[in-house]
């Protein structure tokens, strides 16, 4: 397309700006069953979902919808268009197909809650183009930003919540991700991680390994416990050894993040930490799925094997995720700066699929592998929905169940294929009391091993004052 | 109950080559040359020696070093282990030695090429699994990229940090003042190039929490001395250092640079071991200590070695180095060569060296009324150390 074309395309689609859409009515009221299916997704366990008798005695005196799924509940279904082409934000989709531009990501979502939505509530949404953007190189491919803001209303014409919703209109085949990497291209050749020595006496632990277990030694005499393994009881004197299979669960005790030189066996950074497991011994080990820089002594990591190359598999240790809160953090326990406890969140097949499907999201890149890679990626990918809801259940596990999220403002960047984990961190940003409500911004950031899949704000309300609920 | 030899030997020559990143020449050459200098520094002749002990890690065979040195006859030889936990060992044994008869001069040398030649910073790498105790081993560590003495280090410096709230800056500080001390010292590999602790904050990383300038250099070069009894030394020309005492220590549950698996990681057993048989021995408390040459491969194994020989309490050493106590004029001047971060790496029997020159009035960081100077062997493995004294004789 020369210059031209493209400037008059560019200004046809922004004669769109400001028009309202025709409002489109949910398919189904706001329901029991299709939050359960969120949740189930999600992992989503506030019981002001889906427990009637605990959402009764809450603070919404009953059961409520996640928040995040404001605007799965109008999204079109199965087989269905999600906007008419003689619509305003419609025609535009339509008109950049039709240029060529048929690949679709979603970059931004803004959600603003104006009250959680109850089961029963018949939602309405009308969508504004509000901005479309120059043409763009970006990683993805080249493209346009179309950004949509939507309004929606209960069958009582009550305005319960904004989205504004960013997307990219891009040519597949035109990006960086398209382009056979020549690095990613050769991974036979890499230098493989130095090998361990196994002698008879520690077999028994390598084997362990194999099998998916992490042992330990144990003596059958004294049922003391050894590592690294011995050949007799310094306790008792047994020579009757065997192990336990450990319960994978542990703290940083110490860890160093090696620099120089740099080895080329190894992914930089990468962390290597001393974990003390429940069981009382200590291992040396990689910890995993985490910024180097928010390791800390003490952090409760778990076991997770990995295998960094075909024929040898390691035990290496993770975040492990913080418990949801079940009583609701008061807004006097908040302070500034504070640092969220990272939650590593493994992104498998099933969650990509699971969740998109909750979330009615029937686009192929989220369910069909090949149809994904013919649109120019390498693999299926995790929805800007399931980004929400995610980010949505780490703030709210966190907070616990009677917090009330306000405004969630995602920005996406590297995918979530499958096979990869997505740490999800956040610190407060800032907490006033404004008529008894305390407010708290929250900074999110969720990074996988290509980089941050996102990073945003929540901003959220928490109880506050003399102890009542 | 002490050691026999306790007092009654003594280091009476001490000699070496030149210090540098590339000698350009075998390591039998600079054997021979920092023996040959250090005999010549005792007075004695090379037939006089007829004893000698050496690192385990020593590549050059007694045999060569003496056809060259014309060292005829050899009743005493014997290596002791763990790299440059064999430091002080060496001058153990040799007091041993000459002090039950067993011979009567007794050399003591380590000379490397260790940075043009055979680099140890590199660590351990693609490493062909095979089942001996060594490899085993390194099982537990190596696949995971812990891999080099940096490394293996830095993991007790966390976990010290963690507890006693010390800081890469207190880390730091024991650089600044080992490059103080040697910027005087025209032997120094950094003569004359001091840092400050901003340049240390500034300096790379090699592994988190270790900046470049918390680990020794790498060096070629050799260091040689002699040790005899007292009764001899007394008729050698060079004031005599008296070993005071001299001892080695393995700890429980001793591993080889990484006793992860104790109670307590904080603190360095195996030294506090050697403190015990040292004072025991001399009969010195702390207080009888003008300074001390402490085994400086890597700063944060500084801070526990000040703490397991009482110098300040458990956790303390940090506030100890901030007051200034570790400089010259302190309390305590430590490393006044510059230690192995700034005279030379010579696995430690540079700092014994160092420690003979205190007790004959010839460092080029004299301490004032010196009169024993403790020195030890490296840390994180099974170690020594020993004190030497001025013969009140
Ligand atoms: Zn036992």
């Amino acid at each position: 397309m020369v210059d031209a074309d493209k400037t008059s395309l560019v200004a046809r689609l922004r004669a769109s700006i400001g028009v309202a859409g025709r409002p489109f009515v949910a398919r189904d009221a706001v329901n029991q069953p299709m939050i359960r299916h969120w949740c189930d997704a999600m992992a989503d366990h506030n019981p002001v979902y889906t427990d009637p008798d605990f959402a009764t005695k809450s603070a919404h005196g009953g059961i409520v919808a996640p928040p995040a799924m404001l605007n799965a509940w109008t999204m079109s279904g199965l087989g269905r268009p999600q906007s008419d082409s003689d619509d305003a934000a419609g025609s535009v989709y339509a008109a950049l197909d039709e240029a060529g531009y048929t690949s679709v990501v979603a970059t931004n979502s803004e959600h603003e809650y104006l009250r959680y939505l109850r089961p029963g509530d018949e939602l309405t949404a009308v969508q504004v183009v509000s901005e479309v953007s120059d043409e763009k190189t970006t990683a993805l491919g080249t493209g346009l930003f179309v950004t949509t803001r939507t309004e929606y209303r209960t069958q009582a014409d009550e305005l319960v919540g904004h989205m504004l919703f960013r997307i990219l209109k891009f040519k597949p085949g035109t990006g960086r991700a398209a382009q056979p990497d020549s690095e990613e291209a050769q991974p036979a050749q890499r230098m493989r991680r130095p090998r361990p020595g196994i002698s008879r006496d520690t077999r028994f632990f390598w084997d362990g390994l194999e099998a998916g277990e992490l042992r330990i030694q144990r003596c059958e005499g004294c049922s003391a416990l050894h590592h690294p393994p011995m050949v007799r009881c310094p306790a008792c004197g047994s020579y009757d050894l065997g192990y336990q299979v450990s319960t994978g669960r542990g703290v940083v005790y110490s860890f160093v993040e090696p620099c120089h030189p740099r080895i080329p066996a190894f992914d930089y950074p990468y962390v290597v930490g001393l974990i003390e497991l429940e069981e009382g011994t200590r291992l040396i080990t990689n910890v995993v799925d985490i910024d180097p820089d928010k390791v800390e002594v003490g952090m409760p990591v778990e076991l997770t094997m990995q295998k960094p190359d075909p024929e040898l598999t390691l035990p290496m240790f993770r975040p492990r995720c913080p418990r949801r809160r079940e009583t609701t953090l008061r807004f006097e326990e908040v302070a500034v700066g504070a640092e969220l406890a990272p939650c590593p969140i493994p992104i498998s097949r099933t969650l990509i699929v699971a969740a998109a499907i909750a979330s009615r999201d029937y686009q192929d890149v989220h369910h069909d592998p090949a149809l994904a890679v013919e649109r120019g990626s390498p693999d299926i990918f995790m929805n800007i929905l399931t980004t929400s809801g995610l980010c949505a259940r780490y703030v709210s596990d966190w907070a616990g169940p009677d917090a009330l999220l306000r405004k969630l403002s995602i920005r996406l960047g590297a995918p979530n294929y499958p096979g990869d984990t997505m740490t999800m961190w956040g610190s407060v940003l800032s907490a006033t009391n404004q008529g008894g409500r305390g407010q708290v911004e929250l900074a999110l950031r969720g990074y996988n091993h290509i980089g941050d899949h996102v990073t945003g704000t929540v901003e959220l309300e928490l109880p506050s004052g003399g102890g009542e609920k | 109950m002490s050691m026999s030899f306790a007092g009654e030997t003594a280091i009476v020559g001490i000699g070496a080559t030149e210090f540098s990143k590339c000698s350009g020449r075998s390591t039998l050459r600079l054997a021979v040359e920092c023996s040959d200098a250090a005999i010549q520094d005792a007075g004695l002749l090379p037939e006089q020696i007829d004893g000698m002990v050496l690192f385990t890690v020593e590549d050059n065979h007694e045999i060569d070093v003496a056809r060259s040195l014309g060292i005829k006859e050899l009743k005493h030889f014997s290596r002791i282990h763990h790299s440059g936990g064999a430091a002080c060992g060496t001058i153990h044994q040799a007091a041993m030695a000459v002090h039950s008869g067993a011979c009567d001069y007794c050399l003591v040398f380590r000379a490397f090429n260790e940075r043009s030649e055979m680099r140890y910073g590199a660590g351990v790498q693609d490493r062909a699994p095979a089942p001996t105790p060594m490899e085993v081993d390194f099982g537990w560590s190596s696949p995971f990229g812990l891999l080099t003495p940096a490394a293996w280090v830095a993991m007790f410096a966390t976990r010290y940090m963690h507890e006693y709230g010390a800081t890469s800056e207190d880390f730091g500080r024991v650089a600044v003042a080992c490059r103080r001390h040697a910027a005087n010292n025209p032997a120094a590999f950094f003569y004359q190039k001091p840092i400050t602790l901003e340049e240390h904050q500034q300096s790379r990383w090699i592994v988190k929490p270790l900046h470049l300038f918390d680990c020794c250099q790498e060096s070629d070069g050799g260091q040689a001395m002699v040790v005899t009894t007292l009764e001899r030394a007394r008729d050698l020309p060079q004031p005599t250092a008296v070993i005071a005492a001299a001892a080695q220590g393995s700890g429980e549950d001793q591993q080889m640079m990484k006793s992860y698996y104790r109670d307590n990681i904080s603190g360095i057993p195996e030294m506090g071991l050697c403190a015990r048989q040292l004072w025991e021995d001399s009969g010195l408390r702390p207080d009888d200590i003008q300074t001390a040459v402490l085994y400086d491969h890597f700063t944060p194994l500084v801070l526990p070695q000040l703490e397991e020989f009482g110098f300040c309490p458990r956790g303390e050493a940090k506030n100890f180095i901030l007051d200034g106590n570790i400089e010259l004029g302190g309390r305590l001047p430590i490393n006044t060569h510059g230690g192995q971060l700034g005279e030379a790496y010579i696995h430690g029997v540079n700092g014994i060296a160092e420690g003979v020159r205190q007790v004959r009035g010839s460092s080029v960081n004299q301490v004032k009324d010196m009169q024993n100077v403790l020195v030890t062997a490296a840390t994180a493995v099974p170690t020594s150390a020993l004190i030497l004294s001025r013969d009140a004789h």
